[in-house]
């Protein structure tokens, strides 16, 4: 015991001490956090709008509060020409405009008299269709709800937006569990470049040259790699929760259990390479190889239902595919792709095998 | 100095029996008969000796000869095919852990954590064993002290060795293997190490060493084996081995106004003369008769011999004779 604490301090302070490894184990995933967290993060202004009155008008300015107030908008103010070169620069993704009349018309509503329409423009760049399309609904349901409102009518249906999982669960909720899998499996599967190095120096012969048990020198190993995971998690879920308002509502022995199971699979996967690596190139090719189909072919990234038929039945073999299962379910209550017990059954049966093939041909030297 | 006999069968010269016959000699390595192959390759071939307690044991050879393997198979690193070796009178085979607590092993690739410093490092291997030195002694005895808070990756080739060698002394072992422990060192650098290793035979501990440097074999091993091709072609002290091949000596002096060769031949002792660039070296069995003879005719011509010098054959010369290649090939 006293071997394996003494052995996993020295395994931790080289990994601290290399500033590369330190990099790409912890800045890398955090880095994708953010990232993703500032792509996919909704709900907050996500247009920018140029306001161009041309009525300045109590109305006028009656509307833009109301609009300011309930569509996801930033308003821009400013004359025709403006809002055109700040469109043209990129700065806005749209104009409005408002047309002079519109105190007039509304005020003839208001007196009972039906006056010709005022037609609001809405001026959008066609090449980004989806902002374009997105802006357009936009004025229309501004429109319509000053009609409505005008007109004095009562609406008789609404609209409740909701998704089909739990209402809190946002795209950013989504990633945040499918990153920690991510970060998880590259810690695994890396987990072989330090030992096919100490190999290659020499080291793990030296240390065979001591009385130190074998069991003590791999344990060290894991439990080096339980402690970056443990950081990485703690990480990658601090920002998550802290930044972008991710909720973790599951229950906590089960994350930190799928956590664990996780990084000991995808290690041991890392071992599977370390014993057929020769040279620390080999372990890193090997690993790049390794990482980007169970990465990209599992559905932490996409969710399974869009993937082509043979691509889904790929991704039914990865633990991958199983781990961001789990911590979907277990973290933000994700809809289950497989109950956890078998998603547990899954990740367990991956760490024997890969235990097994690395018992039989891992070489000491 | 106690110096264990020789027999006839060189390969067979120590065995532990031999040994232990003779009071207060104990075998502390006995090899016995040990193979080892690669394929086809026999890197190890029957080889058998003994080292006594508190003396410097060498194999020398030149590159792939089958040192490397021999030592890591008394070390426990690799299993002989055939053959039994025994470390402090326990089975290498058996008693691995055991033996490995006791022994200190300094191995030719000098594998270090690059990101430890020096004394982390010795605290660490420290940690492996029941008994340990104090990393401040260690540190003190191998003039690593001004290095201590470096990390590893930054010493130099003389300071890499020794800490290597420290390392190896961590567990205060009464048997330390030291294999090829100054290739790449400066002079400088290898006077110090042999320093060190002269110490630790001065503490008791009985030492196990490979070389292809024969001035190193020569300066430190009170005993050694010649190996070639995976074979232990001789063995015993230097002055034995060379005495066995070359019972004579070469009487060296400047050719410049030396006494005409047929006086020379007929000098006591002498079997053959031979001209050298500047030197003439008179080949003789009884070299005080030579010299002897030498004086006598000098002094008559009213000169001396100029830069007189007995010169024995070295190991190299039996290398050569034995292999008919030189060591360093």
């Amino acid at each position: 015991m006293r071997a394996l604490f003494a052995l996993s301090s020295a395994n931790l302070r080289s990994f601290i001490r290399d500033r590369a490894a330190l990099f790409w184990t912890l800045a890398f995933p955090i880095t994708f956090v953010i990232l993703f967290g500032t792509i996919f993060s909704g709900g907050g202004a996500d247009y920018r709008l140029g306001w161009v009155d041309q009525d300045q008008s109590q109305q006028s300015q009656a509307l833009r509060a109301a609009f300011a107030e309930n569509a996801p908008v930033e308003l821009i103010d400013g004359t025709y020409e403006e809002a055109k070169a700040k469109m043209l620069d990129g700065d806005v993704d749209g104009i409005l405009v408002i047309p002079r009349g519109l105190a007039v018309v509304i005020d003839a509503a208001h007196a009972g008299q039906t006056p010709d329409p005022v037609s609001v423009s809405i001026i959008t760049d066609p090449s980004r269709s989806n902002t374009a399309l997105a802006l357009q609904q936009i004025a229309t349901g501004l429109v319509m709800s000053a009609n409505l409102a005008l007109s004095g009518a009562q609406p008789l249906l609404t609209v409740a937006p909701e998704t089909l999982q739990t209402a809190r669960l946002n795209s950013v909720s989504f990633f945040v569990p499918s990153i920690l899998g991510m970060a998880l499996m590259q810690l695994g599967v890396f987990a072989s470049i330090p030992l096919v190095q100490q190999r290659e120096k020499g080291i793990l012969k030296r240390l065979n040259a001591t009385p130190l048990p074998r069991w003590a020198l791999v344990g060290s190993n894991v439990v080096v790699r339980l402690i970056i995971a443990a950081t990485q998690t703690a990480l990658i879920l601090g920002i998550g929760v802290a930044v972008l308002g991710v909720e973790i509502t599951g229950n906590w022995p089960l994350i930190i259990g799928f956590v664990a199971l996780g990084a000991l699979t995808f290690t041991s996967i890392g071992y599977v390479i370390a014993s057929f690596a020769k040279t620390e190139e080999a372990a890193n090719g090997m690993t790049s190889i390794v990482q980007f189909p169970l990465m990209f072919l599992s559905g932490i990234f996409f969710p399974l239902e869009v993937m082509p038929e043979w691509l889904r039945g790929v991704a039914t073999f990865m633990p991958l595919t199983y781990l961001g299962d789990a911590l979907r379910q277990t973290m933000v209550g994700g809809a289950p792709f497989q109950p956890l017990p078998i998603d547990a059954l899954v990740l367990g049966g991956w760490l024997v095998v890969t235990l097994a093939i690395s018992a039989r041909f891992f070489r000491w030297q | 100095m106690d110096r264990p006999p020789l027999t006839a069968d060189s390969s067979r010269a120590f065995s532990a029996a031999a040994l232990l016959g003779r009071p207060g000699l104990e075998a502390v390595i006995d090899v016995e008969d040990v193979r080892k192959s690669y394929g086809s390759l026999k890197a190890v071939d029957g080889v058998s000796f003994s080292v006594a307690k508190g003396e410097i044991f060498g194999l020398l050879g030149p590159n792939g000869a089958g040192k490397t393997t021999t030592m890591e198979m008394i070390e426990g690193l690799h299993q002989p095919d055939s053959g039994q070796i025994r470390v402090l009178d326990m089975d290498v085979r058996q008693q691995s852990a055991a033996i490995k607590h006791r022994v200190g092993v300094q191995l030719q690739t000098a594998a270090l954590y690059p990101q430890l410093t020096v004394e982390e490092l010795l605290a660490l291997f420290g940690q492996f064993f029941d008994r340990r030195q104090p990393v401040d002694r260690l540190l003190v005895d191998l003039e690593l002290e001004e290095k201590r808070k470096a990390q590893t990756k930054t010493l130099s080739g003389g300071q890499r060795q020794r800490l290597s060698v420290a390392l190896a002394l961590v567990n205060d072992p009464e048997v330390v293997f030291l294999d090829e422990p100054t290739t790449g060192l400066d002079p400088a650098a290898r006077q110090r190490l042999w320093n060190v290793v002269r110490r630790l035979k001065s503490e008791g501990r009985t030492i196990l060493m490979t070389t292809h440097y024969m001035e190193e074999a020569e300066a430190l091993c009170d005993r050694l084996a010649i190996m070639d091709h995976g074979k232990v072609l001789e063995s015993g002290t230097v002055e034995e081995i060379i005495g066995r091949r070359f019972q004579e000596r070469g009487v060296h002096f400047g050719r410049k106004g030396a006494p005409e060769e047929d006086k020379l031949k007929a000098l006591p002792g002498v079997s053959r003369v031979a001209y050298e660039s500047d030197e003439v070296v008179l080949y003789t069995k009884d070299v005080p008769a030579t010299i002897g003879g030498l004086l006598e005719l000098t002094t008559r011509a009213r000169t001396e011999p100029a830069n007189l010098m007995i010169r024995r054959a070295s190991l190299e010369d039996v290398f050569l004779e034995l292999t008919g290649r030189a060591l360093r090939d």
